[in-house]
């Protein structure tokens, strides 16, 4: 019995490492090319050591030449995702939470539906829109299509977070005599903090990694790190360290929200199905 | 505005207070849902009009012709958007079964509570957070058939890998990018599951243990129906996602080679972007939202159909 408990034990960790190996292993060979001499991105076989360098990052920071800061946009970018997505979900995930209405399941489903629209789809008639209103190429252009990403996903992320605060504590206020906004106000929307702060992370990454509308919104000065990546993909052949160290300006930050906030993503990516 | 003399404000008070109360939840809704129908209406409507037009900006900035419904029959006589609709049908049913499958396998493996596990859970989420487009830079430079990550072990593997690459061949390139979502996705996968199942109260699989149930049981009839809903969703969520898919596929094969990677997001990239053939794509676009609207409406009908919210 013993032994069999060892083998079994053994199995789970070679399956661990199995999992490490096949999804984590890719990202650190592509972290390695960004700090490899150029010459050594395709050696064969696979060159495990060399002499590091920072000139890719030193090219795409310090001296981006006509380039735009694509860094500084990618933030500007979120940032204001995050800024304008607020309001307009904060108030209809507490009324999802708190209030019984009628058609409350279609609701909830319309805004899931909206998750599934093919952005691809609404590049044309944007950019024709924005356009004629004398937006394009703005920041603000892409925050604001921005949020048919945003905005669905953070009432269902925000609507979770609401439901777990006690309902009895806003039974006491309202005992007391205070009125709905002063409860949400003062009371609900302080205790679930933390869910905020979860959905803005959220809503950051779903900016800060969107491709499409920046592909056809941002001009060459507003242009965003995944765009930037583009760029050195299609200029003069392929510079791979440019791609890859622009790439991991692109892939750290999300990657830092997601370990840092890790139990919170868990329990955000169930959608509040369940409690954890 | 002068307040009828009739009735005293006190009387009047309440009916006005009980008006906004009764339609609060809709107030604080509202927001949000005339932004997003201000966002996504003009869209549609303005692809439903220029799909009735021969209109190329290549060509004129203005709809040249009004064509009833040539731009639809086009769409779906065109050997190439046909290939897309496959593809896409292929990835988006195939990718979600595979990493359904193996995200809830993985879960399983998480869920044995071992020293050393939770960091795994932890570092797990990672390919997920990664940008779809820096996810097909990292894979294009792995599938390099001049000394790519993924072409080197498969070589040493002694697998065969074809001489113009694993991304250059119609027989792997349609392959190589349903592994890239697989990649990318079934951590995913893991992760919502294996927070899920964490919530499964241990009573229920102790009391099933003791009738003898079988662990592949008890997974199917107890954890499974447990966890129903987030599972739901999160098919849902994903099976749309790999619909759209483009950027990955606009990285790694620009839909080649031939039509063998073509999918429906990047048809409607090039088509609107590449050749800015506005009726046409609009007409292709109306296509895709009819297919993805009955998809799901379908789906939450059925999956739903017993659902408390």
């Amino acid at each position: 019995m013993k032994s069999r408990t060892t083998f079994y034990t053994a199995l789970t960790y070679a399956a661990g490492l199995l999992c490490l190996a096949v999804f984590i292993g890719p990202i650190l060979w592509f972290l390695a090319l960004a700090i490899r001499p150029a010459e050594t991105a395709f050696a064969m076989p696979p060159q495990l050591t060399f002499e590091p360098t920072l000139d890719a990052f030193r090219h795409i920071l310090v001296d981006p030449g006509t380039n735009a800061p694509q860094l500084v946009n990618s933030l500007i970018v979120a940032i204001g995702a995050v800024l304008l997505n607020l309001p307009f979900s904060v108030p209809a995930a507490y009324a999802l939470s708190r209030f019984k209405m009628r058609g409350k399941k279609n609701i909830m489903l319309w805004y899931l539906g909206l998750l599934m629209a093919p952005p691809i789809a609404f590049l044309i008639p944007y950019f024709v829109l924005i356009t004629r209103v004398g937006l394009q190429g703005s920041y603000f252009s892409m925050v604001l299509v921005l949020q048919t990403l945003t905005i669905p996903f953070s009432v269902w992320l925000m609507k979770s977070f609401i439901d777990e605060v006690p309902a009895e504590l806003e039974e006491a206020a309202r005992v007391d005599g205070a009125r709905w906004y002063t409860i949400m106000w003062r009371i609900t929307l302080p205790i679930v903090r933390p869910g905020i702060i979860v959905t803005s992370m959220f809503a950051f990454v779903f900016a800060w990694n969107n491709a499409a509308f920046p592909l056809v919104l941002s001009s060459r000065s507003t242009a965003t790190l995944p765009i930037g990546t583009l760029g050195y993909f299609a200029t003069s052949g392929v510079t791979w360290n440019y791609i890859a160290a622009a790439a991991v300006l692109a892939m750290i930050p999300p990657m830092i929200i997601f370990l840092v906030f890790d139990r919170y993503v868990v329990r955000g990516l169930t959608f509040g199905s369940v409690k954890g | 505005m002068h307040a009828p003399t009739i009735r005293s404000p006190q009387a009047l008070a309440p009916v006005r207070r009980g008006f906004v109360r009764r339609n609060l939840p809709y107030f604080l809704i509202a927001p949000s849902v005339i932004m997003l129908l201000a966002l996504i209406a003009y869209p549609l409507l303005f692809a439903l009009k220029s799909s009735f037009y021969f209109w190329n900006l290549q060509v004129g900035p203005q709809p040249l012709a009004f064509v009833g419904f040539d731009n639809y029959v086009e769409a779906l006589n065109a050997f190439d958007f046909r290939a897309a609709l496959t593809n896409t049908l292929i990835l988006s049913i195939l990718g979600t079964a595979i990493e359904f499958s193996l995200g809830l396998a993985i879960a399983l493996v998480l869920l044995k509570a071992l020293a050393g596990m939770n960091v795994v859970r932890a570092l797990l989420i990672l390919p997920t957070t990664i940008a779809p487009i820096v996810v097909g830079f990292l894979f294009r430079y792995l599938y390099d058939p001049g000394g790519g990550l993924v072409t080197w072990v498969l070589q040493s593997l002694l697998l065969p890998v074809p001489a113009e690459g694993i991304l250059g061949s119609p027989s792997t390139a349609l392959a190589a990018i349903l592994f890239v979502d697989i990649w990318q996705w079934t951590p995913f996968f893991a992760i919502v599951l294996y927070a899920s199942l964490l919530a499964v109260p241990d009573e229920i699989i102790e009391a099933a243990r003791l009738d003898r149930a079988s662990a592949w049981t008890i997974l199917m009839r107890i954890k499974l129906p447990l966890i129903r809903r987030t599972a739901i969703i999160i098919v849902m969520l994903r099976f749309m996602q790999i619909f759209n898919t483009f950027d990955t596929v606009l990285v790694l094969t620009r839909g080649g080679p031939g039509t063998s990677t073509r999918t429906l997001g990047y048809s409607l990239y090039e088509q609107g972007l590449v050749n800015f053939n506005v009726g046409l794509v609009s007409a292709q676009t109306w296509i895709a939202v009819l297919i993805v609207n009955i998809i799901v409406v379908l789906y939450v009908f059925f999956a739903f159909r017993n659902e408390e919210w």
